[in-house]
């Protein structure tokens, strides 16, 4: 274990990291701008050879620019945020003010997530307790060298806790929730109901960001188009690249609407370029037993189902595009298999999701017909709708959540001298 | 000739040859051969699965190895109906996998060819290993799995195969009032006591044989006095594992409750999916394909067979169904291939060891729905 991650075997260290993080957090006032003078030395630290291969890197680093945070974070907590500044509001006065010690539970699928998820909870100027994964704990270790080799005084670093246990440690797993003002927490249905479950104080706020699942629509003058459609095959590859489709964001199934000359299977043969090209430039390096069972069993129960559906996949388990019809979601192989279903109307399909739909990715030609499934979308609980060849670019708000304001209390104050 | 007695004849020359003394690549190529007739056969009979041959990557037509044809994953035959080659009014007997609680089982259909050939397959191979003699048989199990139903679990298709090797047969175990089965200790004396002498064969699943057998004779201070006993045991180790009961302590243990020395008991391989095919170990530990079968290790990551030495997930080739598409299935189980050919032990052609269920992935990711009420709904189709 890294001098930076801590292997943790007991409560007695995770309540004296927490007690020394409040202290911290308490004394030490961090506005937003020390953060963000930070965060733009740590982007340009990151642009390092050995982090070039890790997936999100290179996002990692645009989210931390200033360019991108300021926008957030005058939008989240108002104007003079910046400064951690008191703002008017009528006769009252508001500032922001940190909750204390977030707690963070990222998920194992997704490489730079404990570092995204403690940088929402430093915006705010909390002090973080983190949970490494075991699966991240060698990549989390080099992002955060490179954070204790810009963050010279030591504002953020000591700001910073990081921890790896088991997670069947149970009793480790309390004693964290029981430390913290606040907990953000990433990942599938069996971690997120883990986690939430755990004895939090009563004033904790907490965020979870999943388990949900996605989807992509594309309407009949989109992917009809012999010339254009290329490119957004390529789009659709990335998307269903990124994070082996393990991300709350990857694409599980994409919706064609049914158009006069459109042929799906003319469709499918250029999606499978875009997918053997993908797989070219990012090939998989290891694969779960597991994994390829489901892939496997999921391209024969697809064909063995119906034999209308068609499929096209490799002899290794590298991709899988499966195409049929119809307007449901089947459940997701994950593993870069992605089912496309041809569809008489996307508003019929999008009129059936509700809040497990977390982003829909469009390639819509009409901007009126957008709106109108966007607003379809938006009312049956879809939190994203991002163009294609976009889902994974984290933003906020996330999951419909703001993600520095979650971790931050509002506090309004009415003097008493008029 | 139709298609069918084409297929039959190739079935019938691989079983009457010696099932482990077949030149590796002899055996491949006839193999092959009848493996692309009994493809072409089903996907004649069976549209949907013509649609999944025709999408396989290779044209199966072409294929210049076993290895390139299109197999099946073993999860298929979960579907309901069965996946199946022959009309329903000709299926004679439909196994069941034991499936863990909460999952659903495999369903096979067998016509009566099928079964009869099944029934072959197994007395081959168990003839190669403890020789073609009748003698008296002790079912570590319930008398009810002895019933010729027609739907029979894996236990009972387990028990059943070795019928025909028993002069006699008597079952040691009786159903429990709570539905745990308990030792009919006066009936296994009274068996041991009349055939202390001569040799007997014993079947029972692992775990049960520990669990139902040699647990209470140990707690009993009984032992048996049966040295010539040849026990074969399938069905897997893993609770054994989790009671932390190596193949060691179990062997030892049999042993010592039988009076016999531990190369006297045989572990052996299978499922109901691959029927009519077992995987016994040799003396050498090894596992060994018989002439009408072949065993493939697939790189998990790239689905190619592995080298000697390397791990990977199973697939079993058979050339016995033709009731339904059985012929390559890729199983959710990993093993090692120990060699290509040159077991020690004298048999010919691919030697493996068993190493366990594929484990279940770690990472489940933020994408991962299981468990929730949507995928809950997905599975009994209501969402």
């Amino acid at each position: 274990m890294s001098d930076l991650i801590q292997a943790v075997d007991s409560q007695q260290k995770i309540a004296c990291a927490a007690r020394q993080l409040r202290e911290i957090a308490q004394q030490k006032e961090l506005t937003p701008r020390m953060v963000l003078d930070v965060f733009e030395q740590w982007a340009a630290a990151m642009d390092d050879h050995e982090l070039h291969d890790v997936p999100g890197v290179t996002f990692l680093r645009l989210w931390l620019r200033r360019g991108n945070l300021e926008p957030i974070l005058l939008r989240e907590l108002g104007p003079n945020s910046l400064n951690r500044a008191w703002r008017e509001d009528g006769r009252a006065k508001l500032r922001a003010f940190p909750l204390g010690v977030v707690g963070h539970w990222p998920a194992a699928n997704i490489e730079i997530q404990p570092i995204l998820s403690l940088t929402c909870a430093l915006l705010g100027g909390n002090t973080c307790l983190v949970r490494v994964p075991r699966r991240l704990v060698g990549i989390t270790q080099l992002l955060m060298a490179k954070l204790q080799d810009v963050d010279r005084t030591g504002s953020l670093t000591e700001r910073i806790s990081l921890a790896s246990f088991d997670h069947s440690r149970t009793d480790l797993h309390e004693a964290m929730a029981q430390a913290v003002d606040g907990a953000m927490i990433w990942g599938g249905a069996e971690a997120v109901a883990r986690v939430r479950g755990l004895p939090f104080p009563h004033w904790a706020r907490v965020v979870v960001f999943g388990p949900r699942l996605s989807a992509a629509a594309m309407d009949a003058e989109v992917w009809g188009n012999k010339t254009e459609r290329s490119s957004w095959c390529r789009r659709i590859a990335r998307d269903v690249w990124q994070f082996d489709q393990q991300a709350c964001s990857s694409p599980q199934t994409l919706f064609l609407e049914r158009g006069d000359g459109c042929d799906p299977g003319e469709f499918v043969e250029d999606l499978k370029q875009a997918f053997q090209e993908e797989n070219r430039q990012h090939p998989r390096q290891q694969i779960e037993p597991a994994l390829t069972s489901a892939i496997s069993l999921a391209r024969a129960s697809w064909l063995l189902g119906d034999d209308r559906n068609r499929a096209q996949f490799p002899a290794s388990p590298d991709w899988t595009i499966l195409l049929g019809a119809g307007a449901e979601m089947p459940n997701p192989t994950q593993g870069r298999t992605l089912t496309v279903l041809v569809v008489d109307d996307l508003l019929t399909v999008v009129s059936k999701f509700d809040g497990t739909l977390q982003t829909l990715g469009l390639g819509i030609k009409d901007a009126r017909r957008e709106e109108r499934l966007t607003l379809a979308a938006a009312r049956c609980g879809v939190d994203r709708i991002m163009k294609l060849g976009r889902m994974h670019v984290f933003g906020s708000p996330w999951d419909g959540a703001e993600v520095i304001r979650s971790m931050v209390r509002l506090v309004r104050h009415v003097p008493s001298q008029d | 000739m139709s298609a069918l007695a084409e297929i039959e004849q190739g079935i019938e020359r691989l079983l009457t040859r010696p099932p482990y003394g077949v030149d590796p690549q002899q055996r491949h190529d006839a193999l092959l051969a009848l493996l692309k007739k009994e493809l072409a056969y089903a996907c004649d009979l069976n549209p949907r699965f013509r649609n999944y041959v025709e999408s396989w990557p290779i044209d199966f037509r072409a294929a210049d190895k076993i290895a390139e044809l299109p197999y099946v994953p073993v999860g298929v035959f979960k579907a309901n109906p069965p996946l199946a080659l022959v009309e329903v009014d000709l299926v004679k007997r439909t196994l069941t996998s034991s499936s863990t609680t909460g999952q659903v089982p495999s369903r096979i259909v067998l016509d009566a060819a099928t079964a009869r050939r099944m029934a072959r397959g197994v007395v081959t191979i168990i003839r190669d290993f403890i020789g073609p003699a009748r003698r008296p048989y002790l079912v570590i199990d319930t008398p009810e799995n002895l019933i010729a139903q027609a739907e029979l679990g894996a236990r009972g298709a387990a028990i059943q195969a070795l019928g025909s090797f028993a002069t006699e047969v008597v079952c040691c175990l009786r159903p429990g009032e709570d539905g745990d089965s308990g030792l009919d200790l006066d009936k296994l004396l009274a068996f041991a006591a009349k055939w202390k002498h001569d040799e007997v064969l014993v079947y029972g699943f692992t775990h049960v044989i520990w669990t139902r057998l040699v647990q209470p004779l140990q707690s009993r201070g009984v032992a048996l006095d049966l040295p010539n006993v040849r026990l074969l045991h399938s069905g897997g180790w893993k609770r054994l594992e989790q009671q932390a009961v190596t193949r060691e302590v179990f062997a030892r243990g049999v042993a010592s409750i039988f009076g016999c020395s531990a190369d006297r008991i045989i572990d052996y391989y299978g499922m109901v999916e691959n029927v009519g095919v077992i995987y016994p170990d040799c003396d050498h530990g090894n596992k060994h394909v018989p002439a009408f079968a072949e065993i493939i290790v697939r790189n998990p990551l790239t689905l190619a067979p592995v080298e000697a030495g390397q791990q990977g997930l199973i697939q079993v080739c058979s050339v016995l169904p033709t009731s339904f598409p059985g012929f390559l299935l890729l199983t959710e189980d990993m093993a090692e291939v120990i060699a290509y050919d040159e077991c020690p032990c004298g048999r010919r052609g691919t030697s493996f060891r068993f190493a366990g269920r594929a484990p279940k992935a770690e990472v489940r990711g933020c994408g991962n729905l299981e468990n929730t009420r949507y995928q809950q709904g997905q599975r009994i189709g209501v969402a």
